[in-house]
């Protein structure tokens, strides 16, 4: 399933971001390889986030260097690092609850017909195909695509969301703490949709507390603490308690590559 | 429809519990009808006073007094239909009947010195500029447009008294007039623009990029930012689009009587509100229809003519409009509270 790990899609070096006298990120290094889940775990103020938004545009580092492929990109804004293929599935998926499973799985791509000044008309039969295409393709079962989101079950959601996440091309798709609101087997079909999502050659970065979910999708965890990149270690290799140390700061030396 | 059938080994049975196909096909119908039961309610109500009019007060329902009940809500129901999209977007202007006399006071000076095309056109982009700098205003305070657009409803009801003076706006040439009181098949031409903004309006809300992302926005700007929908242009496209509604009502209603008092549009967007709310627009947005809110304004509009061919005070319909409204949102609310219900049900089977 993993065997198409490719050449770093996304990579940084040498990151870091102060806030005032902190230090959120401090020197972090990592690359982000398609059709690899990457784990990030860390506590609560390890600098996950700040890490997150500097990948997405929304923060820019202080030092250090951004790589999309082989293009290195200064002063990322939010809209170039969507044109740049990072999606990010948002802990509350951000959804139009009074929409439909297509209208969300498309929300700001809708196949149109023709245009009409600042109008442009949705081209509602194609609309549909695409969408319920776009749900299959990432394993998705939803039985009424016309029915309000509001109506569907968390794990539903989370389909249409990683849907549409995934209509974007992207290159990395970033799964804030995908799980935490979900149950036993809901979070069982999330993590499956993001092993399919690292599966169609895309980079998935997983943020999550929860090490059970990290063990159980992730190729490789990097775990963070007070801003430094303190674990980089395949999955296969790594265990639950190196992992913990690392992240209450109790190893000696970062096993860094 | 294709949950069973997909030959994705990794295909996610999301669903809760496999659900028979009937049940399926029920909840869809009921998917299918539940957005037009309002309107069909609406639509039976207002059928229902039709023919209680007619049978009490025959002359009602002939054409010629239908085309002035009409003509009467035309001006409501222009304005309404700005109304609903700026609703469904999660806004609300409240400065639209100061806007309608200030346009419609503009547009009647202008016509002394201009064109009568010309000044009816000034009115309307008037009009266009006003609601965006509405629009600007709300974005940038961060604060409830409601609250701005009521200070903004203030200041231009006082600039309007005060370049007036208080006075009719008097001595418009003739010409002027000619657009408001122009008919076409015997229609007068008010009925003809609320008609044919409304048919746009639809169009515009049900099968355009811009109308979809209006019910978007309404229910989560966030999730609207997150695709990468620039929401500010938005935002402010329905606050323009509104004014420019707004200004063509009120230089519409100045031509119509060849003049324009200082006092137009005094409570009027209170009248539009309800008319809007009553057509099943959501006050927090992100639900309404415009079939909706034009049945909801003929509703009004015959409540009130209604009351006054049965001879009975005025000040009633005030009452009857209010306990419509009132009655109409409680529908709403209750059939909203069984809806969750049953959502919570599902919900806690799947995780149990």
């Amino acid at each position: 399933m993993t065997s198409h790990i490719q050449s770093p899609v996304v990579q940084c070096i040498a990151v870091s971001k102060y806030f005032g006298g902190v230090k959120a990120l401090d020197g972090v290094t990592l690359s982000l390889s398609a059709g690899e889940v990457l784990a990030l775990v860390g506590d609560n103020g390890a600098g996950k986030s700040t890490l997150v938004r500097i990948l997405t545009g929304f923060y820019q580092p202080d030092h250090g260097e951004l790589w999309f492929g082989d293009e290195r990109v200064e002063q990322l804004s939010p809209r170039q690092a969507r044109e740049l293929g990072v999606e990010t599935v948002h802990q509350h998926l951000l959804l139009c609850d009074n929409l439909d499973a297509a209208a969300n799985v498309l929300l700001g791509q809708e196949p149109t017909r023709r245009r009409l000044g600042p109008l442009k008309f949705i081209d509602h039969r194609r609309a549909r195909t695409e969408a319920s295409r776009r749900l299959s393709e990432v394993g998705a079962a939803i039985g009424d695509l016309s029915a309000p989101v509001r109506q569907l079950s968390g794990g539903q959601r989370q389909a249409i969301a990683i849907a549409r996440a995934m209509a974007a091309s992207p290159r990395l798709v970033m799964f804030d703490e995908p799980t935490a609101a979900l149950g036993t087997r809901q979070t069982e079909a999330t993590l499956r949709l993001i092993r399919g999502v690292a599966d169609r050659g895309v980079a998935a970065l997983l943020i999550s507390h929860n090490l059970d979910d990290v063990f159980a999708v992730a190729d490789r965890i990097v775990a963070l603490r007070q801003g430094r990149l303190v674990l980089d270690q395949p999955a296969a290799q790594a265990n639950r308690e190196t992992v913990v140390a690392a992240m209450a700061g109790l190893l000696a030396e970062p096993s860094a590559p | 429809m294709n949950a069973s059938a997909s030959p994705d080994s990794r295909a996610v049975s999301a669903d809760a519990a496999p659900q028979s196909i009937g049940a399926a096909t029920r909840r869809g119908w009921r998917n299918l009808l539940r957005p037009h039961a309002r309107n069909l309610g609406l639509a039976l109500t207002l059928a229902a006073v039709l023919a209680l009019l007619g049978a009490l007060r025959p002359r009602y329902l002939s054409p010629e007094n239908a085309i002035v009940v009409a003509l009467q809500m035309s001006f409501i129901g222009i304005t309404a239909i700005g109304t609903t999209f700026l609703i469904i977007s999660g806004s609300i202007d409240l400065s639209i009947g100061s806007l309608f006399a200030l346009v419609g006071v503009t547009a009647a000076v202008l016509a002394r010195v201009i064109p009568p095309g010309a000044a009816l056109a000034v009115g309307v982009i008037l009009g266009g500029c006003v609601g965006w700098i509405n629009g600007a205003l709300a974005w940038r305070i961060k604060l409830s447009p409601l609250i701005i657009t009521r200070g903004s409803m203030s200041i231009i009801r006082g600039i309007v008294l005060l370049a007036t003076g208080g006075y009719s706006i008097r001595g418009v040439p003739e010409e002027f007039a000619h657009a408001g009181q122009a008919r076409l098949w015997g229609v007068p031409s008010p009925i003809l623009i609320f008609l044919l903004f409304a048919l746009a309006a639809h169009i515009v809300l049900s099968r355009t990029t811009v109308g979809r992302h209006v019910l978007a926005l309404g229910a989560n700007q966030a999730a609207c930012e997150a695709v990468g929908i620039r929401v500010r242009r938005l935002r402010l496209g329905v606050f323009f689009a509104n004014g420019v509604i707004v200004g063509v009502a009120g230089a519409l209603a100045a031509s119509r009587f060849g003049s324009a008092s200082p006092s137009f549009g005094v409570g009027m967007e209170l009248d539009v509100i309800t008319a809007v709310i009553l057509g099943g627009v959501a006050f927090t947005g992100g639900e309404g229809s415009i079939p909706g809110v034009v049945l909801a304004v003929a509703l009004l509009g015959v409540i009130n003519s209604g009351l006054v061919a049965l001879g009975i005070d005025a000040d009633y319909a005030e009452v009857v409009k209010g306990a419509a409204l009132i009655g109409a949102v409680s529908l709403d609310q209750f059939s909203h509270e069984a809806r969750e219900r049953f959502r919570k049900l599902l919900a806690m089977r799947e995780r149990g």
